[in-house]
């Protein structure tokens, strides 16, 4: 494992990032707020629970799944990544250094909804580590299922369509912004396809906002390892 | 050295990018030059493993692309056709981040990363966001990360496609300061003339000829091109000119037909091989 390379991608493309171009961190905020504001309006602030806790779920994973423009932008379009294969990079490194940026990327947000949850009295220490480890098993997914989509397609101008409509799908879809309960079982886990429904279940659970559904943890890691090992056969390393 | 053994690469069964190629390429600077499709990037990227080959093998000091993968990507850099750099980062940063990729230590990528900028006459730009570079400036980094990581063999896929003739040249200049073996591509038969110590010839998958710029260019040596708007006995249809070698000696016998006349270059080459001779 090649640590040294992805401290320096993750402290170049995750933290100069945000100095530099602030405005992607604030486009990644733009859509959980607004809908934690709809929610606090629509509830009258009955709801406003959830969607601190599916706005942070839906902020991470989306920093993720963003992750398929720029892993598609870096193959199709800069190079970058035949630059890499011939060095000691394996594309284990050359993920998890992307997985490594965004996560830093995402500090910024995850502080604001710490903030928020704060303001609600939602985070204990228990719970907040709980959700950290959601987050570590979320942006892997997710950046995961970023380099399987980029590794998929030949045409980049594809990859900003199919990104932002998985970002919807993950997002307000699954039951991030509303309590799990009010969705069949059956769909409940059709949708558990996407990481942010485990993470969102397991979140709720672990704040008291819904009763505690532990097989999502189950759920969450085998499809967090099953999307990892997909994308390390799609990334394209050598092409055939 | 790099010995290419029986190399083939095929896209679906129809088409053949490298058609079993046994080439021995020599040390120094060298250049592969070719026509747009004739597998210059194909055979650059088999070479520095970014892509399998369809049958064959080559062996690059010794080592085989088949069997010693991860060897071969310690020694080598490849720095593929029109990469650019991440604009939002520095030209430091990124040589800083490839050195850490290939290895490197903080302390030792941070020396190297800068040395290899002021190598390459970018010392002034190094912390400036790539964004703000001319195109030039951007190619020369990337040849500065060839320079920092000291690799055994540096192969360049057409490096100054697409730059103005003064960029092209600030590029040159950063290339010379390899100290490996460097195997470039390039259409820019005045590049491969100016840079390299041998030339090879590649045409449809295959290797057409080899040897320096006087060598290849030998059966021309007293030749001039004459180009015409008309069709000549003996000539080569090229777009909508005609093209024709003669002697010195003979040009008076042109001067009713020809428009104008050119020096030889290694261009003539793919003239000759490349477009079918007018009946």
């Amino acid at each position: 494992m090649n640590l040294k390379f992805i401290l320096t991608m993750a402290w170049y493309y995750g933290v100069k990032t945000i100095v530099r171009g602030p405005s992607y961190l604030i486009a990644s905020l733009a859509t959980p707020l607004t809908l934690l504001f709809l929610v606090f309006v629509l509830s009258h602030g009955a709801l406003v629970k959830f969607a601190i806790v599916g706005g942070l779920i839906a902020f991470v994973g989306s920093v993720g799944l963003s992750g398929a423009g720029d892993s598609a932008f870096f193959r199709l379009q800069l190079r970058i990544q035949d630059l890499y294969v011939p060095s000691k990079v394996s594309p284990f490194d050359y993920m998890a250094a992307f997985t490594m940026s965004y996560l830093v990327f995402s500090v910024p947000g995850i502080v604001l909804y710490i903030y928020l949850g704060s303001v609600y009295h939602l985070f204990t220490a228990y719970d907040s580590l709980v959700m950290v480890l959601i987050m570590v098993l979320l942006i892997i997914s997710t950046t995961s299922i970023s380099f399987i989509i980029s590794g998929s397609i030949k045409h980049l101008r594809n990859i900003w369509g199919i990104t932002g409509i998985l970002t919807i799908i993950t997002s307000i879809l699954p039951p991030t912004f509303y309590p799990y309960s009010y969705v069949p079982r059956v769909f409940l886990y059709i949708i558990a396809l996407s990481p942010t429904t485990p993470a969102a279940v397991l979140a709720q659970g672990a704040f008291g906002l819904s009763p505690q559904l532990n097989i999502m943890l189950y759920v969450l890691i085998i499809e967090t390892a099953v999307y990892a090992i997909l994308a390390r056969i799609l990334v394209r390393w050598r092409e055939n | 050295m790099i010995q290419i053994q029986g190399l083939s690469k095929e896209y679906g069964k129809k088409q053949k990018a490298l058609d079993s190629i046994t080439q021995d390429l020599d040390n120094g600077i060298i250049s592969i030059i070719g026509k747009n499709g004739a597998g210059k990037t194909t055979l650059l990227r088999i070479l520095s493993t970014q892509l399998k080959a369809t049958s064959g093998d080559a062996l690059i000091d010794g080592l085989s692309i088949t069997g010693n993968i991860r060897q071969i990507r310690e020694r080598i850099v490849s720095i593929p056709q029109e990469a650019a750099p991440i604009g939002i980062l520095t030209a430091y940063e990124q040589v800083f981040m490839y050195l850490t990729g290939k290895g490197f230590s903080f302390h030792s990528a941070r020396q190297e990363s800068i040395r290899a900028l002021k190598s390459v006459g970018l010392s002034d730009k190094m912390h400036v966001p790539t964004d703000e570079l001319s195109g030039g400036m951007k190619r020369k980094m990337f040849v500065a990360m060839a320079l920092g990581s000291n690799a055994d063999t540096v192969f360049l896929d057409e490096p100054t496609t697409g730059l103005d003739p003064l960029s092209r040249m600030e590029t040159w200049s950063a290339i010379k300061e390899l100290t490996g073996n460097v195997v470039l591509t390039t259409h820019y038969m005045e590049e491969a003339t100016e840079l390299s110590e041998k030339i090879y010839m590649m045409d449809s998958g295959r290797f057409i000829g080899s040897g320096t710029a006087d060598q290849l260019l030998y059966d021309l040596k007293d030749k001039v091109r004459v180009e015409s708007l008309e069709s000549m006995p003996g000539s080569y249809h090229v777009g909508n000119m005609y093209i024709k070698y003669v002697n010195r000696d003979d040009l008076s016998k042109y001067e009713n037909v020809y428009y104008s006349l050119k020096k030889i270059s290694i261009e003539d080459l793919f003239i000759i091989r490349g477009v079918d001779l007018e009946s």
